[in-house]
Protein backbone atom coordinates (compact mmCIF):
# COMPACT_ATOMS: atom_id res chain seq x y z
CA UNK A 1 0.00 0.00 0.00
CA UNK A 2 2.84 2.27 0.23
CA UNK A 3 2.39 3.79 3.43
CA UNK A 4 4.36 3.66 6.56
CA UNK A 5 2.55 0.91 8.95
CA UNK A 6 3.68 -0.58 12.06
CA UNK A 7 2.72 -3.83 13.67
CA UNK A 8 1.63 -4.05 17.07
CA UNK A 9 3.17 -7.19 18.45
CA UNK A 10 3.61 -9.11 21.84
CA UNK A 11 7.01 -9.29 22.58
CA UNK A 12 7.15 -13.64 23.21
CA UNK A 13 7.00 -13.43 19.45
CA UNK A 14 9.66 -11.06 18.72
CA UNK A 15 12.03 -13.79 17.45
CA UNK A 16 9.28 -15.49 15.29
CA UNK A 17 8.08 -12.61 13.76
CA UNK A 18 12.13 -11.03 12.99
CA UNK A 19 11.79 -14.28 10.77
CA UNK A 20 8.76 -14.14 9.28
CA UNK A 21 9.57 -10.21 8.18
CA UNK A 22 12.90 -11.27 6.95
CA UNK A 23 11.17 -14.45 4.76
CA UNK A 24 9.12 -11.77 3.53
CA UNK A 25 11.77 -9.66 2.53
CA UNK A 26 11.39 -7.14 4.99
CA UNK A 27 14.11 -8.07 7.81
CA UNK A 28 14.46 -4.47 9.31
CA UNK A 29 10.37 -4.04 10.13
CA UNK A 30 9.87 -1.93 12.59
CA UNK A 31 7.45 -3.77 14.61
CA UNK A 32 6.06 -2.60 18.01
CA UNK A 33 6.52 -4.37 20.67
CA UNK A 34 4.15 -4.98 24.12
CA UNK A 35 3.83 -7.25 26.98
CA UNK A 36 0.77 -9.42 26.22
CA UNK A 37 -1.36 -11.33 26.51
CA UNK A 38 -4.31 -8.58 25.72
CA UNK A 39 -7.08 -11.43 25.64
CA UNK A 40 -9.14 -10.55 28.88
CA UNK A 41 -8.42 -7.68 29.81
CA UNK A 42 -9.92 -4.71 30.72
CA UNK A 43 -10.05 -1.76 28.82
CA UNK A 44 -8.03 -0.18 32.68
CA UNK A 45 -5.70 -3.06 32.84
CA UNK A 46 -4.51 -2.51 29.13
CA UNK A 47 -4.41 1.42 29.43
CA UNK A 48 -2.02 1.05 32.23
CA UNK A 49 -0.02 -1.98 31.13
CA UNK A 50 0.31 -1.25 27.85
CA UNK A 51 -0.26 2.56 26.72
CA UNK A 52 1.43 3.77 29.66
CA UNK A 53 3.84 1.06 29.91
CA UNK A 54 7.05 0.75 28.18
CA UNK A 55 7.98 -2.00 25.50
CA UNK A 56 9.47 -4.65 27.23
CA UNK A 57 12.35 -5.28 24.86
CA UNK A 58 13.38 -1.41 24.23
CA UNK A 59 12.32 -0.63 27.60
CA UNK A 60 11.28 2.87 25.98
CA UNK A 61 8.03 4.58 26.61
CA UNK A 62 5.29 2.33 24.15
CA UNK A 63 3.08 5.27 22.84
CA UNK A 64 5.94 8.01 22.04
CA UNK A 65 8.06 5.50 20.65
CA UNK A 66 5.38 4.10 18.41
CA UNK A 67 4.66 7.50 17.26
CA UNK A 68 8.67 7.65 16.32
CA UNK A 69 8.20 4.42 14.55
CA UNK A 70 6.25 5.97 12.51
CA UNK A 71 7.78 9.24 11.28
CA UNK A 72 11.29 8.68 12.05
CA UNK A 73 13.21 8.55 8.83
CA UNK A 74 14.63 5.40 7.48
CA UNK A 75 17.82 4.34 7.29
CA UNK A 76 19.73 2.89 4.08
CA UNK A 77 19.62 -0.49 5.28
CA UNK A 78 15.81 -0.11 5.63
CA UNK A 79 15.53 1.30 2.11
CA UNK A 80 17.70 -1.54 0.77
CA UNK A 81 16.37 -3.60 -2.35
CA UNK A 82 17.55 -6.73 -4.34
CA UNK A 83 17.60 -10.38 -3.52
CA UNK A 84 18.63 -12.30 -0.41
CA UNK A 85 19.91 -16.28 -0.62
CA UNK A 86 19.48 -18.57 2.24
CA UNK A 87 22.71 -20.49 3.50
CA UNK A 88 21.38 -24.33 4.13
CA UNK A 89 24.56 -25.53 4.21
CA UNK A 90 26.33 -28.27 2.04
CA UNK A 91 24.11 -30.72 0.51
CA UNK A 92 26.22 -33.15 2.07
CA UNK A 93 27.78 -33.94 5.40
CA UNK A 94 30.75 -36.37 5.90
CA UNK A 95 31.93 -38.03 9.60
CA UNK A 96 31.39 -40.67 12.01
CA UNK A 97 27.89 -41.72 13.21
CA UNK A 98 28.53 -40.10 16.24
CA UNK A 99 29.81 -37.03 14.91
CA UNK A 100 26.87 -36.92 12.18
CA UNK A 101 23.90 -37.03 14.94
CA UNK A 102 25.83 -34.37 17.21
CA UNK A 103 25.32 -32.40 14.12
CA UNK A 104 21.73 -33.03 12.93
CA UNK A 105 20.92 -32.63 16.27
CA UNK A 106 22.72 -28.85 16.26
CA UNK A 107 21.62 -28.12 12.89
CA UNK A 108 17.90 -29.25 14.69
CA UNK A 109 17.29 -31.72 11.85
CA UNK A 110 15.62 -34.08 14.28
CA UNK A 111 13.26 -34.17 16.86
CA UNK A 112 15.54 -34.51 19.66
CA UNK A 113 15.44 -38.37 19.35
CA UNK A 114 18.53 -40.25 17.16
CA UNK A 115 17.71 -40.76 13.66
CA UNK A 116 18.86 -43.07 11.19
CA UNK A 117 21.53 -41.24 9.11
CA UNK A 118 20.65 -41.15 5.31
CA UNK A 119 23.11 -42.16 3.25
CA UNK A 120 22.87 -41.63 -0.39
CA UNK A 121 21.91 -46.18 -0.28
CA UNK A 122 19.61 -45.63 2.22
CA UNK A 123 17.56 -43.31 0.24
CA UNK A 124 18.13 -45.17 -3.30
CA UNK A 125 16.18 -48.15 -1.33
CA UNK A 126 13.62 -46.25 -0.22
CA UNK A 127 13.18 -44.28 -3.77
CA UNK A 128 13.02 -47.93 -5.29
CA UNK A 129 9.11 -47.73 -3.49
CA UNK A 130 8.12 -44.95 -6.16
CA UNK A 131 8.92 -44.33 -9.84
CA UNK A 132 8.63 -40.19 -9.41
CA UNK A 133 11.88 -38.83 -9.61
CA UNK A 134 14.05 -38.05 -7.09
CA UNK A 135 14.22 -33.79 -8.29
CA UNK A 136 10.09 -33.95 -8.69
CA UNK A 137 8.85 -31.25 -6.26
CA UNK A 138 7.05 -33.34 -4.35
CA UNK A 139 5.26 -30.24 -1.99
CA UNK A 140 5.06 -26.85 -0.65
CA UNK A 141 4.57 -26.21 2.86
CA UNK A 142 4.90 -23.56 5.58
CA UNK A 143 4.26 -23.84 9.24
CA UNK A 144 0.95 -22.19 9.36
CA UNK A 145 -0.67 -19.71 7.05
CA UNK A 146 1.03 -16.20 8.35
CA UNK A 147 4.75 -17.96 9.25
CA UNK A 148 6.49 -16.71 6.12
CA UNK A 149 6.52 -18.00 2.53
CA UNK A 150 6.52 -21.57 2.11
CA UNK A 151 9.55 -23.76 1.43
CA UNK A 152 9.87 -27.10 -1.14
CA UNK A 153 10.85 -30.22 -1.24
CA UNK A 154 11.42 -32.96 -3.84
CA UNK A 155 10.75 -36.68 -3.41
CA UNK A 156 14.21 -37.38 -2.53
CA UNK A 157 14.27 -34.72 0.53
CA UNK A 158 11.08 -36.63 1.48
CA UNK A 159 13.19 -40.23 1.24
CA UNK A 160 15.69 -38.52 3.37
CA UNK A 161 13.44 -37.95 5.73
CA UNK A 162 11.27 -41.44 5.83
CA UNK A 163 14.87 -42.91 6.00
CA UNK A 164 15.63 -40.92 9.37
CA UNK A 165 12.56 -41.63 10.65
CA UNK A 166 13.38 -45.58 10.45
CA UNK A 167 10.69 -46.46 8.14
CA UNK A 168 10.41 -49.10 5.81
CA UNK A 169 10.84 -48.65 2.16
CA UNK A 170 7.45 -50.55 1.64
CA UNK A 171 6.01 -47.17 3.86
CA UNK A 172 7.54 -44.63 1.24
CA UNK A 173 4.24 -44.11 -1.16
CA UNK A 174 1.96 -43.20 1.78
CA UNK A 175 4.87 -40.59 3.14
CA UNK A 176 4.95 -39.29 -0.23
CA UNK A 177 1.18 -38.94 -0.10
CA UNK A 178 1.34 -37.04 2.88
CA UNK A 179 4.00 -35.01 1.90
CA UNK A 180 2.31 -33.84 -1.40
CA UNK A 181 -0.31 -32.16 0.58
CA UNK A 182 1.71 -29.50 2.27
CA UNK A 183 0.05 -30.11 5.01
CA UNK A 184 2.29 -29.46 8.25
CA UNK A 185 2.45 -32.06 11.26
CA UNK A 186 3.54 -29.58 12.84
CA UNK A 187 1.71 -26.23 13.07
CA UNK A 188 3.23 -23.32 14.41
CA UNK A 189 -0.65 -22.08 16.68
CA UNK A 190 -0.27 -21.10 19.82
CA UNK A 191 -3.34 -23.17 20.66
CA UNK A 192 -0.82 -26.06 19.73
CA UNK A 193 -2.86 -27.71 16.71
CA UNK A 194 -1.81 -31.71 16.08
CA UNK A 195 -2.27 -33.19 12.72
CA UNK A 196 -3.44 -36.87 11.79
CA UNK A 197 -4.23 -39.20 8.90
CA UNK A 198 -6.53 -41.51 8.80
CA UNK A 199 -5.76 -44.37 5.96
CA UNK A 200 -8.02 -46.52 4.22
CA UNK A 201 -7.42 -49.41 1.39
CA UNK A 202 -5.67 -53.00 0.72
CA UNK A 203 -2.34 -50.90 1.48
CA UNK A 204 -3.28 -50.69 5.53
CA UNK A 205 -2.40 -55.15 5.11
CA UNK A 206 0.39 -54.85 2.71
CA UNK A 207 2.53 -52.90 5.25
CA UNK A 208 1.39 -53.80 8.69
CA UNK A 209 -0.49 -51.02 9.90
CA UNK A 210 -2.05 -51.72 12.77
CA UNK A 211 -5.90 -50.83 13.32
CA UNK A 212 -6.25 -53.81 15.81
CA UNK A 213 -5.55 -53.40 19.84
CA UNK A 214 -3.37 -50.32 20.51
CA UNK A 215 -4.34 -48.86 17.19
CA UNK A 216 -3.65 -45.32 17.65
CA UNK A 217 -1.48 -45.99 20.15
CA UNK A 218 2.68 -45.30 19.29
CA UNK A 219 3.73 -49.02 19.12
CA UNK A 220 3.40 -50.50 15.33
CA UNK A 221 6.47 -49.75 13.29
CA UNK A 222 4.19 -48.65 10.51
CA UNK A 223 2.13 -46.32 12.23
CA UNK A 224 4.61 -44.25 14.01
CA UNK A 225 7.11 -44.34 11.26
CA UNK A 226 5.03 -42.96 8.81
CA UNK A 227 3.66 -40.36 11.08
CA UNK A 228 7.14 -39.70 12.22
CA UNK A 229 8.75 -38.94 8.31
CA UNK A 230 6.02 -36.46 8.29
CA UNK A 231 7.10 -34.70 10.93
CA UNK A 232 10.74 -34.89 10.18
CA UNK A 233 9.26 -33.96 6.53
CA UNK A 234 7.91 -30.88 8.22
CA UNK A 235 10.83 -29.58 10.48
CA UNK A 236 13.07 -30.14 7.33
CA UNK A 237 10.99 -29.70 4.45
CA UNK A 238 9.05 -27.11 5.66
CA UNK A 239 10.88 -24.70 8.48
CA UNK A 240 8.45 -25.59 10.91
CA UNK A 241 8.81 -27.20 15.02
CA UNK A 242 11.47 -24.45 15.60
CA UNK A 243 10.56 -23.16 19.19
CA UNK A 244 10.63 -19.55 19.39
CA UNK A 245 9.93 -18.79 15.78
CA UNK A 246 8.32 -21.46 14.12
CA UNK A 247 6.29 -23.88 16.44
CA UNK A 248 4.98 -21.14 19.45
CA UNK A 249 2.64 -23.67 20.96
CA UNK A 250 1.89 -21.59 24.58
CA UNK A 251 1.81 -25.20 26.13
CA UNK A 252 2.45 -27.14 23.62
CA UNK A 253 0.85 -30.77 22.31
CA UNK A 254 3.10 -33.89 22.49
CA UNK A 255 1.24 -35.43 19.45
CA UNK A 256 3.51 -33.00 17.18
CA UNK A 257 6.34 -35.20 17.85
CA UNK A 258 4.79 -38.00 15.60
CA UNK A 259 1.96 -37.37 13.33
CA UNK A 260 -0.81 -39.35 14.36
CA UNK A 261 -1.15 -42.06 11.79
CA UNK A 262 -4.69 -44.24 11.78
CA UNK A 263 -5.37 -47.39 9.73
CA UNK A 264 -9.51 -47.88 9.63
CA UNK A 265 -10.24 -51.36 10.81
CA UNK A 266 -12.36 -52.02 7.74
CA UNK A 267 -12.95 -55.41 8.20
CA UNK A 268 -14.37 -55.22 10.93
CA UNK A 269 -16.26 -51.71 11.15
CA UNK A 270 -20.23 -52.07 10.18
CA UNK A 271 -19.50 -48.94 8.35
CA UNK A 272 -18.32 -47.88 5.06
CA UNK A 273 -14.85 -46.64 5.46
CA UNK A 274 -13.85 -43.27 6.09
CA UNK A 275 -12.43 -42.48 2.08
CA UNK A 276 -15.39 -44.74 0.50
CA UNK A 277 -17.56 -41.66 2.35
CA UNK A 278 -15.94 -39.57 1.10
CA UNK A 279 -16.09 -40.66 -2.81
CA UNK A 280 -13.20 -42.86 -3.41
CA UNK A 281 -13.71 -46.74 -4.00
CA UNK A 282 -14.26 -49.61 -2.19
CA UNK A 283 -10.49 -51.11 -1.23
CA UNK A 284 -8.98 -47.67 -3.13
CA UNK A 285 -5.60 -46.55 -0.89
CA UNK A 286 -6.22 -43.33 0.21
CA UNK A 287 -5.09 -40.94 2.97
CA UNK A 288 -7.27 -38.38 4.83
CA UNK A 289 -5.54 -35.68 6.62
CA UNK A 290 -6.83 -34.21 10.08
CA UNK A 291 -6.26 -31.67 12.26
CA UNK A 292 -7.61 -30.14 15.55
CA UNK A 293 -6.58 -30.40 19.67
CA UNK A 294 -6.15 -34.60 19.35
CA UNK A 295 -7.93 -37.73 19.35
CA UNK A 296 -8.77 -38.01 23.11
CA UNK A 297 -10.55 -35.61 25.57
CA UNK A 298 -11.46 -35.52 29.04
CA UNK A 299 -15.25 -36.76 28.40
CA UNK A 300 -13.91 -40.04 26.84
CA UNK A 301 -15.98 -43.14 27.82
CA UNK A 302 -18.47 -40.91 30.24
CA UNK A 303 -17.20 -43.67 32.69
CA UNK A 304 -19.74 -41.99 34.94
CA UNK A 305 -22.45 -43.84 33.86
CA UNK A 306 -20.94 -47.17 33.56
CA UNK A 307 -23.50 -49.93 34.04
CA UNK A 308 -24.52 -53.29 32.96
CA UNK A 309 -26.69 -51.95 30.37
CA UNK A 310 -24.95 -49.49 28.19
CA UNK A 311 -26.76 -46.87 25.63
CA UNK A 312 -23.77 -46.13 23.47
CA UNK A 313 -25.24 -44.04 20.92
CA UNK A 314 -26.69 -41.53 23.30
CA UNK A 315 -23.58 -41.26 25.18
CA UNK A 316 -22.06 -40.73 22.45
CA UNK A 317 -24.57 -37.74 21.35
CA UNK A 318 -24.36 -36.41 24.95
CA UNK A 319 -20.53 -36.14 24.88
CA UNK A 320 -20.89 -34.76 21.48
CA UNK A 321 -23.33 -31.66 22.81
CA UNK A 322 -20.97 -30.99 25.59
CA UNK A 323 -17.95 -30.29 23.22
CA UNK A 324 -16.93 -27.28 21.65
CA UNK A 325 -16.67 -27.88 18.51
CA UNK A 326 -15.95 -24.88 17.07
CA UNK A 327 -13.22 -24.73 15.44
CA UNK A 328 -12.47 -28.75 14.80
CA UNK A 329 -15.93 -30.26 15.39
CA UNK A 330 -15.97 -33.73 17.31
CA UNK A 331 -13.86 -36.62 16.19
CA UNK A 332 -15.83 -39.82 17.37
CA UNK A 333 -12.95 -42.90 17.23
CA UNK A 334 -15.00 -46.27 18.12
CA UNK A 335 -13.49 -49.75 18.34
CA UNK A 336 -16.13 -52.19 16.34
CA UNK A 337 -17.52 -53.45 19.53
CA UNK A 338 -19.04 -49.35 19.70
CA UNK A 339 -19.56 -49.23 16.14
CA UNK A 340 -21.71 -52.49 15.97
CA UNK A 341 -23.68 -51.41 19.03
CA UNK A 342 -24.31 -47.71 17.11
CA UNK A 343 -25.46 -50.09 13.62
CA UNK A 344 -27.28 -52.29 16.44
CA UNK A 345 -29.29 -49.06 17.63
CA UNK A 346 -30.36 -48.49 14.31
CA UNK A 347 -28.01 -46.39 12.62
CA UNK A 348 -26.56 -48.32 9.39
CA UNK A 349 -24.61 -45.74 8.13
CA UNK A 350 -22.44 -42.83 9.53
CA UNK A 351 -24.35 -40.53 7.97
CA UNK A 352 -27.81 -41.83 9.35
CA UNK A 353 -25.54 -41.30 13.01
CA UNK A 354 -24.37 -38.35 12.13
CA UNK A 355 -27.90 -37.05 11.16
CA UNK A 356 -28.96 -38.20 14.96
CA UNK A 357 -26.18 -37.08 16.89
CA UNK A 358 -25.93 -33.44 15.49
CA UNK A 359 -29.75 -32.93 14.73
CA UNK A 360 -28.53 -31.67 11.34
CA UNK A 361 -31.61 -31.59 8.74
CA UNK A 362 -31.20 -34.60 6.37
CA UNK A 363 -29.70 -33.81 3.08
CA UNK A 364 -28.38 -30.47 4.73
CA UNK A 365 -26.14 -28.35 2.58
CA UNK A 366 -22.25 -29.39 3.28
CA UNK A 367 -20.52 -26.47 4.43
CA UNK A 368 -18.08 -25.34 1.47
CA UNK A 369 -14.85 -27.43 2.45
CA UNK A 370 -14.14 -29.28 -0.30
CA UNK A 371 -14.94 -33.13 0.51
CA UNK A 372 -16.43 -32.62 4.19
CA UNK A 373 -19.85 -34.44 4.49
CA UNK A 374 -20.75 -34.20 7.82
CA UNK A 375 -21.25 -30.85 7.83
CA UNK A 376 -24.71 -28.64 8.35
CA UNK A 377 -24.87 -29.26 12.06
CA UNK A 378 -26.50 -27.00 14.69
CA UNK A 379 -25.24 -28.39 17.95
CA UNK A 380 -22.21 -27.28 19.80
CA UNK A 381 -20.17 -30.02 18.73
CA UNK A 382 -19.80 -28.77 15.41
CA UNK A 383 -18.78 -31.58 12.81
CA UNK A 384 -18.71 -35.03 13.62
CA UNK A 385 -16.81 -37.44 11.75
CA UNK A 386 -16.76 -41.18 13.18
CA UNK A 387 -13.62 -43.33 12.38
CA UNK A 388 -13.63 -47.03 13.19
CA UNK A 389 -10.46 -48.64 14.40
CA UNK A 390 -8.64 -50.80 17.52
CA UNK A 391 -9.51 -54.19 18.91
CA UNK A 392 -12.62 -55.97 20.25
CA UNK A 393 -11.07 -56.75 23.16
CA UNK A 394 -13.66 -54.30 25.38
CA UNK A 395 -16.27 -51.70 24.75
CA UNK A 396 -13.91 -48.42 24.41
CA UNK A 397 -14.02 -45.16 22.24
CA UNK A 398 -12.58 -42.02 22.31
CA UNK A 399 -14.33 -38.42 21.60
CA UNK A 400 -12.01 -35.87 20.61
CA UNK A 401 -11.50 -32.79 18.68
CA UNK A 402 -9.94 -33.20 15.07
CA UNK A 403 -11.48 -32.60 11.68
CA UNK A 404 -10.68 -33.82 8.12
CA UNK A 405 -9.02 -32.20 5.40
CA UNK A 406 -8.15 -33.32 2.32
CA UNK A 407 -7.74 -36.82 1.07
CA UNK A 408 -5.44 -37.92 -1.36
CA UNK A 409 -4.91 -41.12 -3.14
CA UNK A 410 -1.60 -43.11 -1.79
CA UNK A 411 -0.97 -45.44 -5.71
CA UNK A 412 -0.21 -41.87 -7.79
CA UNK A 413 3.15 -41.71 -5.41
CA UNK A 414 4.29 -45.34 -6.39
CA UNK B 1 31.50 -85.30 55.81
CA UNK B 2 28.85 -82.76 54.60
CA UNK B 3 31.15 -79.77 55.74
CA UNK B 4 33.76 -81.00 52.90
CA UNK B 5 31.50 -81.25 50.25
CA UNK B 6 30.31 -78.08 50.76
CA UNK B 7 34.08 -76.46 50.90
CA UNK B 8 34.86 -78.31 47.77
CA UNK B 9 31.32 -77.43 45.92
CA UNK B 10 32.39 -73.32 47.45
CA UNK B 11 35.54 -73.97 46.01
CA UNK B 12 34.07 -75.02 42.68
CA UNK B 13 31.51 -71.91 42.53
CA UNK B 14 34.27 -69.30 42.92
CA UNK B 15 36.13 -71.64 40.41
CA UNK B 16 33.87 -71.39 37.83
CA UNK B 17 33.27 -67.36 38.85
CA UNK B 18 36.80 -66.73 38.72
CA UNK B 19 37.10 -68.52 35.39
CA UNK B 20 34.40 -66.34 33.81
CA UNK B 21 35.58 -63.04 35.21
CA UNK B 22 38.60 -63.60 34.26
CA UNK B 23 37.53 -64.29 30.82
CA UNK B 24 35.26 -61.43 30.68
CA UNK B 25 38.65 -59.28 31.75
CA UNK B 26 40.24 -60.65 28.91
CA UNK B 27 37.65 -59.62 26.47
CA UNK B 28 38.13 -55.91 28.31
CA UNK B 29 41.97 -56.24 27.69
CA UNK B 30 41.54 -57.17 24.72
CA UNK B 31 39.37 -53.92 23.91
CA UNK B 32 41.49 -52.06 25.44
CA UNK B 33 44.88 -53.21 24.11
CA UNK B 34 43.25 -52.37 20.69
CA UNK B 35 42.93 -49.30 22.34
CA UNK B 36 46.65 -49.46 23.19
CA UNK B 37 47.35 -49.74 19.72
CA UNK B 38 45.67 -46.39 18.48
CA UNK B 39 42.20 -44.83 19.40
CA UNK B 40 39.84 -47.24 17.94
CA UNK B 41 38.77 -45.21 14.43
CA UNK B 42 34.93 -45.50 13.66
CA UNK B 43 34.50 -45.07 9.90
CA UNK B 44 33.18 -42.02 8.23
CA UNK B 45 30.32 -42.37 6.55
CA UNK B 46 28.50 -39.24 3.62
CA UNK B 47 24.87 -38.46 4.18
CA UNK B 48 22.55 -36.04 2.99
CA UNK B 49 21.30 -32.49 3.95
CA UNK B 50 17.64 -33.32 4.71
CA UNK B 51 16.31 -29.48 4.13
CA UNK B 52 13.73 -28.58 1.60
CA UNK B 53 14.26 -25.28 -0.43
CA UNK B 54 13.31 -22.29 1.24
CA UNK B 55 11.92 -19.41 -1.38
CA UNK B 56 14.43 -16.43 -2.59
CA UNK B 57 13.91 -13.29 -0.26
CA UNK B 58 13.40 -10.44 -2.68
CA UNK B 59 13.85 -7.09 -0.18
CA UNK B 60 11.26 -4.93 -0.05
CA UNK B 61 11.85 -1.37 1.14
CA UNK B 62 10.05 0.08 4.09
CA UNK B 63 7.44 2.98 3.27
CA UNK B 64 8.77 6.40 3.83
CA UNK B 65 8.02 7.53 7.33
CA UNK B 66 5.41 10.75 8.15
CA UNK B 67 7.24 14.24 9.05
CA UNK B 68 4.00 14.76 10.97
CA UNK B 69 1.17 13.36 12.37
CA UNK B 70 -0.44 16.60 12.75
CA UNK B 71 -3.66 16.25 9.65
CA UNK B 72 -2.60 12.88 8.79
CA UNK B 73 -4.81 10.44 9.13
CA UNK B 74 -4.20 6.56 10.83
CA UNK B 75 -5.91 3.46 10.40
CA UNK B 76 -6.23 1.73 13.59
CA UNK B 77 -6.62 -2.10 11.83
CA UNK B 78 -8.03 -4.44 14.20
CA UNK B 79 -6.96 -8.60 12.87
CA UNK B 80 -9.23 -10.01 14.63
CA UNK B 81 -7.48 -11.75 17.30
CA UNK B 82 -9.53 -11.69 20.62
CA UNK B 83 -8.73 -8.29 22.76
CA UNK B 84 -7.45 -6.52 20.20
CA UNK B 85 -10.66 -4.23 19.84
CA UNK B 86 -10.26 -3.02 23.80
CA UNK B 87 -6.67 -2.24 22.94
CA UNK B 88 -7.10 -0.40 20.05
CA UNK B 89 -9.68 1.77 21.85
CA UNK B 90 -7.58 2.18 24.44
CA UNK B 91 -4.45 3.33 22.13
CA UNK B 92 -7.01 5.46 19.94
CA UNK B 93 -7.84 7.73 22.93
CA UNK B 94 -4.17 7.92 23.63
CA UNK B 95 -3.48 9.27 20.10
CA UNK B 96 -6.67 11.73 20.52
CA UNK B 97 -5.33 13.06 23.75
CA UNK B 98 -2.14 13.35 22.50
CA UNK B 99 -2.30 14.24 18.82
CA UNK B 100 -5.62 15.86 18.48
CA UNK B 101 -4.87 17.18 15.28
CA UNK B 102 -4.44 13.23 13.57
CA UNK B 103 -7.63 11.88 11.97
CA UNK B 104 -8.03 8.01 13.36
CA UNK B 105 -10.22 5.08 11.49
CA UNK B 106 -10.89 2.26 12.92
CA UNK B 107 -11.13 -0.85 11.40
CA UNK B 108 -12.35 -4.30 12.17
CA UNK B 109 -11.57 -7.18 10.42
CA UNK B 110 -14.67 -9.38 9.94
CA UNK B 111 -13.12 -11.30 7.66
CA UNK B 112 -11.86 -14.01 10.94
CA UNK B 113 -8.28 -13.39 12.83
CA UNK B 114 -5.01 -12.86 11.24
CA UNK B 115 -3.25 -10.46 9.11
CA UNK B 116 -3.69 -12.85 5.66
CA UNK B 117 -7.45 -12.35 6.85
CA UNK B 118 -7.86 -8.50 5.86
CA UNK B 119 -10.13 -7.79 2.65
CA UNK B 120 -8.19 -6.11 -0.83
CA UNK B 121 -10.88 -3.70 -0.07
CA UNK B 122 -9.42 -2.67 3.38
CA UNK B 123 -6.15 -2.51 2.01
CA UNK B 124 -6.96 -0.48 -1.10
CA UNK B 125 -8.91 2.13 1.41
CA UNK B 126 -5.59 2.33 3.62
CA UNK B 127 -4.02 3.12 0.62
CA UNK B 128 -6.38 5.92 -0.83
CA UNK B 129 -7.67 7.64 2.11
CA UNK B 130 -5.13 6.96 5.00
CA UNK B 131 -1.30 8.52 5.29
CA UNK B 132 -0.14 5.25 8.12
CA UNK B 133 -1.75 2.53 9.53
CA UNK B 134 -1.28 0.61 12.81
CA UNK B 135 -1.99 -3.22 13.13
CA UNK B 136 -3.18 -4.97 15.16
CA UNK B 137 -2.40 -8.62 16.30
CA UNK B 138 -2.78 -9.13 19.49
CA UNK B 139 -3.60 -12.26 21.41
Amino acid sequence: MKKPAVPLILNDFEKQEKEVAYNLGMPGLRIQYFRGPVWGKTNEQLKKQIVEGSNPITGKPAMPELVELLTKPLTAEEQRTGEVKQDLGPKTYTGTPDELQKLFLKKRYTDFLPVVLPTEDKVAEMMKFTSHQPTEILGKMNPGSEAGEAWSYTVKEAAVSAVMAGAQPEYFPVILALGSTGMTAVNVSDNGFMAGAVINGKIRDEIGLNYEEGAVGPYAQANTTIGRAWSLLSINGGNCGKVGTTYMGTIGNPMNLIGIIIAENEQKSPFKPLAVRRGFKEGENVVTLFMGWGILSAKNWAATVWGPNMNYPEIIKEIYDTQDGHLFGTCAVLSPPIANFVKDAGYDTVEKFTEWVTGQLPGAKPAARGMEINSGVRRSGGMFTVIVTGGSNNNYFSMGGMVPSMSVQIDKWR
Amino acid sequence: MKSRIAVIAILYIGLVCSVSMRSNQTYAQGKSAASANGPVVMPKITVLNPMGTPPPITLIPQAPRLNTLDGKTIYFINTGFIGTDRLMAVMSDWFKANYPKTNIVYKDNKGGAGLAELSKALWTEISEKGDAAIVGLGH
